[in-house]
């Protein structure tokens, strides 16, 4: 038996408003003059209508028709789910639809999907980590039991953290950095820690992620019933498809074929009988490890590199992140809770990412996603936003 | 290949870019065997070429050298003349080299200047006809009042030659739509650049160019004032000159900054490459730039540089700040941006420096021999 074990990342960050050197020290509320409401809204708004409802419509008709063994996780950041109750709850209700069918597992993380995990003390991360565990608690009434750090940064370290919190299982990428020769499809054990760590088979997961519609790829186009014979014939005890859920209708169009793509899977992987379905919970629950990974060095599962240069490649992206860390320090003696709030979202990792300057390829998914036109206009924002915090507390 | 190369202006004799570019061009084309015989107005330091492959053939004599627009009647007649008589003796020459050399397989002009003499050879001889357009004169009168004697001459010649090859994509509408040119007969080829050495930078806020409507030196100035509230010790400079130079003046003490601005006049090629060298930014406020090779040269000497939207290099070239030439406010951000963090002024200068070294003169060689083959018969 190999189980395909599907997870989907939603998150949207919290984009900043234009805020030049003119504006450091001249504003009265941080909270409305910080952040782009109104662009936030109309992307969010968007980006709903495009993937987010109609794929969890799909979803949930999968489930039910499939009787519950198509099964899959969600990682739901704590910045999306507060876009549902601001703007839109019936979303977040389809969510607990999905969820009602115990077809569908949830993922814990950080709240604010931060780098927080990369900062010298680790109480601010947990502290976000509780945060999204006490929100999934609220909204859900349920407690997850397995972590998947922002953008899948991992190492050792992490791990030990997440183990020590209680955590059976925790998900990263599974590069060759780590595995060197050994294959991503089995669960494998940090040297330093006892908990479970399912990898991202990044081939097969970005052959729907990226290259779903690129006509230059072999494998173009992709059908339901050929991917499916391409999981079949792969070894192991585990497929982790792990994907960004905007894959659905907003990097892929729906002209694309990508919502057919979909609906087609779960009866396609079906018809292989040593394949089914399982959820992050009882993957960790079915499979034992096989061996053991030694990350001292972060990883990641973005860009070409699969590590934190990403988020931290430059100087530009160092001075903010140094910067956030130093105001969090004044800011948690000053004990403000609207500070707090607004120094956690400021911590969104997505901030530094529209920093990088990395070139070909990724740089292009890059600018993207990006609501700066590049790099340095997005430094000179967000640093002189940092500026108007500090100076503020 | 054999080709004439019909010019009006090349180092050491310079009054704007279009030197520099046939520097670079013929150096790199010849480099990559074309045989050149490189056309130009003589001029009292002389021109020469020590490459093989590249002979200068300095002809006729003038004295006048608007590149830009002819400030007064009387100058601008005597420069229609100088530009026709240049023009007239180049076509003798041409056909004089031909008889006693052979025949050359294309002719290649630049600008306006030298259309004359482009068309007239191509009439006489039957050679294919290559035009690049560095600036047109929509460009240079910054979209307000343009001449319509330019126009009807820079459309003349466009129509007549075989390819025309724009500097940049907004080069290459511009002659869609205001000359009326099928786009096919258009072709792109961006700038390249030497590069500068870097040296010691000081805390200083460089705009470099002719100045003229077209290069929006006012703005920079507007932006200086918003600038010097935030950094008292910036130094700004403004180098070149131009017909704006005495409004310009009057303009910084206009606006109580004359303390911190330094207007250099015209500087040497060495004075200009040691001012790149030191600066902390360069901005280059145009307010129509087809390309804007002087963006390429400071980022070359690893400042920071701030350009116009429109202007060519913005659209081909990735490390570099973008504003409206209008928008000051947005202008003196990004000046005193760089000049507070040193994280910035050092990825941008860091990258940018790496990008740059894409735009060398062999890649335009190899574009414009691309071009060539596709006329030659």
């Amino acid at each position: 038996m190999t189980s395909i074990c599907i997870y989907f990342e939603v998150h949207q960050p919290t984009r900043l408003n234009r805020f030049s050197v003119f504006n450091v020290g001249k504003n009265s509320d941080p909270l409305s003059t910080y952040f782009n409401n109104e662009l936030n809204f109309w992307i969010f708004e968007k980006v709903a209508k495009k993937c987010y409802i109609p794929t969890n419509k799909i979803l949930l008709n999968l489930i039910n028709e499939s009787d519950g063994n198509f099964r899959i996780s969600f990682s739901l950041t704590g910045t999306f789910v507060e876009y549902c109750e601001k703007y839109m709850p019936s979303l977040l209700d389809s969510f607990k639809d999905l969820f009602a069918t115990g077809a569908v597992d949830l993922i814990e993380e950080t709240y604010f999907h931060s780098l927080s995990s990369l900062y010298d003390d680790l109480d601010e991360f947990e502290e976000q980590v509780t945060m999204h565990n006490e929100m999934i608690k609220r909204i859900f009434n349920y407690k997850p039991r397995v972590f998947r750090n922002t953008e899948a940064i991992f190492d050792n370290r992490i791990a030990k953290k997440i183990s020590e919190m209680g955590y059976k299982g925790i998900l990263t990428e599974g590069t060759e950095k780590i595995l060197d020769w050994r294959s991503p499809n089995y669960i494998y054990k940090p040297v330093n820690a006892d908990i479970k760590v399912l990898l991202r088979n990044y081939t097969l997961s970005d052959d729907v992620g990226f290259r779903f519609s690129a006509r230059g790829w072999p494998g173009y186009p992709l059908t339901a019933d050929k991917y499916a014979n391409w999981l079949a014939s792969c070894q192991g005890d585990l497929i982790n498809l792990f994907i960004d859920y905007e894959t659905f209708g907003e990097h892929h169009w729906i002209e694309t074929g990508i919502f057919d793509f979909l609906d087609n899977l779960p009866n396609e992987v079906m018809k292989h009988r040593h394949l089914d379905f399982v959820t992050v919970s009882e993957a960790v629950e079915r499979y034992e490890p096989v061996g053991e990974i030694n990350v001292p060095w972060a990883i990641s599962w973005a860009d070409a590199d699969r590590d934190v240069s990403t988020w931290l490649g430059n100087n530009m992206q160092i001075a903010c992140f140094n910067e956030i860390k130093e105001i969090g320090k004044a800011i948690k003696q000053k004990n403000d809770k609207e500070f707090l709030y607004i120094w956690r979202l400021l911590q969104t990792s997505d901030h530094l990412y529209y920093l990088s300057t990395k070139g070909m390829q990724d740089g292009a998914v890059h600018a993207y996603f990006s609501p700066y036109s590049g790099p340095y206009e997005g430094f000179i924002n967000y640093m002189n936003i940092l500026q108007d915090l500090k100076q503020r507390i | 290949m054999k080709i004439a190369m019909i010019g009006w202006e090349y180092p050491p004799f310079k009054a704007g870019g279009l030197a520099t570019h046939c520097y670079g061009i013929t150096h790199s084309l010849a480099e990559n065997g074309v045989k050149i015989d490189f056309y130009m107005p003589k001029t009292k330091q002389k021109s020469y070429s020590n490459t093989p492959n590249l002979k200068i053939i300095e002809v006729g004599e003038t004295d006048i050298f608007p590149y830009d627009r002819p400030d007064t009647k009387e100058l601008a007649g005597l420069f229609y003349d100088a530009v026709y008589r240049y023009n007239d003796i180049v076509v003798a020459k041409v056909q004089n080299n031909i008889k006693k050399h052979g025949k050359y397989d294309l002719i290649h002009c630049h600008d306006w200047l030298t259309m004359r003499a482009g068309v007239t050879l191509k009439e006489k001889t039957g050679l294919p006809l290559i035009i690049t357009i560095h600036s047109t004169e929509y460009d240079r009168a910054g979209w307000l009042y343009p001449n319509q004697w330019f126009i009807d001459m820079e459309r003349y010649g466009m129509e007549k030659a075989d390819k025309i090859i724009a500097v940049s994509h907004f080069t290459k509408r511009v002659i869609i739509e205001k000359y009326g040119i099928k786009p096919d007969k258009i072709e792109v080829v961006h700038n390249a650049v030497y590069p500068i050495h870097e040296g010691q930078k000081q805390e200083i806020v460089l705009f470099l160019g002719r100045l003229t409507i077209q290069k929006g030196a006012e703005f920079f100035l507007k932006a200086a004032q918003k600038v010097k509230e935030h950094e008292p010790n910036a130094q700004f400079v403004v180098a070149g000159t131009g017909d704006m130079l005495p409004r310009l003046i009057d303009q910084a003490i206009y606006l109580g900054i004359s303390d911190r601005v330094i207007f250099t006049g015209r500087l040497t090629e060495e004075e200009v490459k040691h001012i790149y060298s030191i600066s902390s930014v360069y901005v280059m406020p145009s307010v129509s730039e087809p390309f804007g090779i002087t963006a390429l040269e400071a980022i070359s000497a690893g400042t920071p540089t701030i350009v116009s939207k429109t202007a060519g290099v913005a659209e081909t070239f990735k490390n570099c700040l973008k504003v409206d030439f209008w928008d000051t406010d947005e202008m003196a951000n990004k000046i005193i941006s760089i000049l507070k963090y040193d994280p910035l002024r050092s990825t941008i200068a860091q990258e940018g420096k790496q990008e740059i070294d894409l735009f060398t003169w062999n890649r335009v060689a190899i574009q414009t021999i691309d071009v060539y083959n596709k006329v030659v018969k």
